[in-house]
């Protein structure tokens, strides 16, 4: 069950999504963040759909497994459509007591839900196309300017990296201690809340014990190898911007271009 | 006590690109009592199995009976199940938790509903049986414990729950030799005194060959041999086909011509090793 968290993971595949410079990648997620808080109306979202599931079609990443990202934030996504289907005022579909449904509530929670799954599935493909590695290349490289006013970029990748690089590592961990509770009797899903959050502490204070020893580890084998920081350090893999980066970025750009005429004609 | 496994099998990550079939079509029983070593390479499906037999994987297809009940059908109670099967994971010491060795070790009886009188009795008894003292550790902290001494609270934390079968994944992994000899030991004490089923995994083939009543090869997969280890550790060739090696004693026999598939009685221990060449034992054809 653990092991259905896909956020921040990566899907190894040979695509033409997963080649693109993640420097641009990252821009394109922006702008394609940006781009979902500009939508109206019904054919904005036709467009950004039609988007979304080319670069899906593109990326060769099964949909179930973009999907299985939503897992997470489900609550979220029916906590917010609950919440817009009966707060919005409008013209009253059904009536119960204080409870009432208008037809623009379920318009703007059906829109709404829409707009968080689409901001997953945007996102998502962004960490399951891209090697974490280079996700922390290209945030490193974009923030360069921001080096000029004495911003720490090189160290922030690097503690983005670290990060990144262990997540898969710590559910592995959890998992492992999940099953050795367990095998000791521990009972993770049945009882009160209470119950349920008191259950979880044999499987925290491992956790964390574990996530110590690890980075202390990390830290020692880093220092072996002679790290010392951002100073004066160069790549092995540089960036570079190809022909395939340029036809993207015009994608791209067609696409801003056919939101913004959608939300300025129609 | 006893165990019978039918055509189980196992697939990760089913669907997927990286599916990979952990276990096919593995079937054996074991009676009670009986000692079980469980070797094969890294990736030969040795972990997927034992966590099948409590319950913790569930199978794709196959059958596990534990004293006739069928712990794969859809449920059954899984406290039963743990009840009477007890496993310890590799590296059992990144599992404790509590504040002192006294109520990890309880923790396991009191998920079991026991009374406080019950758990403590069960604590001592698992103390004693990993022959931790009493006094001087059960109120330390168990991270204050050297390696040994943890790895024997995490397994005694196990042992507490007064398992009919007691599976070991490695017990001894990255232990000092003090502390290998100390778990070994402990596992005899504690099938001397409890009588219970147990099934070790193990990588040290030494280790195997004195303990195990019957030795199960794992490979890719699937359960490849099995026998007494005698009898396997006598086709080095196989074993050594499937990843594996052989007890140093039984290699040393082999490499002077005392030992192989074509003289009788595989030599296993040092013991035997000493006895043959002082016996001035003729090498075989």
């Amino acid at each position: 069950m653990i092991r259905d968290i896909t956020l921040g993971q990566y899907y190894p595949e040979y695509s033409i999504i997963h080649k693109l410079d993640p420097r641009l990648k990252i821009i394109i997620t922006l702008v394609y963040i940006a781009s979902l808080f500009i939508i109206e109306d019904f054919y904005g979202y036709l467009i950004v759909v039609a988007a979304v599931g080319g670069v899906i079609a593109a990326s060769r990443v099964p949909l179930r497994f973009i999907v299985r990202g939503l897992k997470p934030i489900l609550l979220i996504i029916v906590f917010t459509f609950a919440l817009n289907v009966f707060m919005t005022r409008g013209d009253v579909l059904w009536e119960y007591g204080w409870l009432h449904i208008t037809r623009q509530g379920i318009y703007t929670a059906f829109f709404m839900a829409l707009r968080l799954i689409l901001l997953i599935f945007g996102s998502s493909l962004l960490t399951l196309t891209t090697k974490p590695m280079k996700l922390t290349d290209g945030i490193e490289s974009l923030l360069g300017p921001a080096k000029k006013l004495g911003l720490p970029t090189h160290e922030l990748a690097m503690m983005m990296t670290i990060a990144l690089r262990f997540i898969p590592t710590l559910l592995e961990e959890t998992d492992k201690i999940m099953k050795a509770q367990q095998a000791r009797g521990a009972d993770f899903e049945t009882g009160s809340v209470f119950r349920r959050a008191k259950a979880l502490v044999p499987i925290l204070i491992p956790l964390f014990v574990g996530a110590f020893r690890i980075a202390q580890e990390l830290a020692m084998a880093m220092e072996a190898r002679c790290y010392r920081g951002g100073e004066g350090r160069t790549k092995l893999n540089a960036l570079s911007f190809k022909r395939r980066d340029a036809a993207a970025a015009a994608v791209c750009a067609l696409y801003v271009a056919a939101m913004v005429a959608e939300r300025v004609f129609i | 006590m006893t165990i019978r496994v039918e055509r189980l099998s196992h697939t990760y990550n089913a669907g997927l690109a990286y599916e990979t079939r952990a276990i096919e079509d593995v079937s054996f029983k074991v009676k009670g009592g009986e000692f079980i070593g469980v070797i094969g390479h890294t990736g030969s499906g040795k972990s997927t199995l034992i966590q099948h037999l409590n319950g913790i994987l569930k199978p794709d297809s196959g059958h596990i009976w534990i004293d006739g009940i069928d712990i794969t059908e859809k449920g059954v109670k899984m406290h039963e199940i743990r009840k009477r099967v007890g496993l310890s994971f590799q590296y059992p010491e990144y599992q404790l938790f509590e504040e002192t060795v006294y109520k990890d070790i309880a923790f396991g009886p009191r998920n079991l509903g026991l009374s406080d009188d019950e758990a403590d009795e069960r604590v001592r008894e698992a103390m004693g049986l990993v022959n931790l003292d009493f006094d001087e550790i059960a109120e330390r902290s168990p991270f204050d414990l050297s390696g040994g001494q943890k790895r024997r609270a995490a397994i005694a934390g196990v042992i507490a729950m007064r398992p009919g079968v007691l599976i070991l994944d490695e017990p001894t992994a990255g232990l000092d030799p003090k502390s290998h000899e100390d778990i070994l030991s402990m596992i005899r004490s504690v099938r001397e005194n409890t009588g219970s089923i147990v099934i070790l995994v193990s990588h040290n083939m030494e280790d195997i060959a004195s303990m195990s009543d019957r030795v199960f090869v794992m490979d890719t997969g699937r359960l490849v041999r099995s026998g007494k280890p005698e009898e396997v550790f006598s086709d080095a060739g196989y074993l050594r086909s499937v990843g594996l090696g052989l007890p140093p004693a039984t290699e040393m026999a082999e490499m002077l011509g005392l030992s192989g598939p074509d003289t009788p009685g595989t030599i296993l221990s040092m013991d035997e090793l000493v006895e043959a060449i002082a016996s001035g034992r003729e090498a075989g054809p």
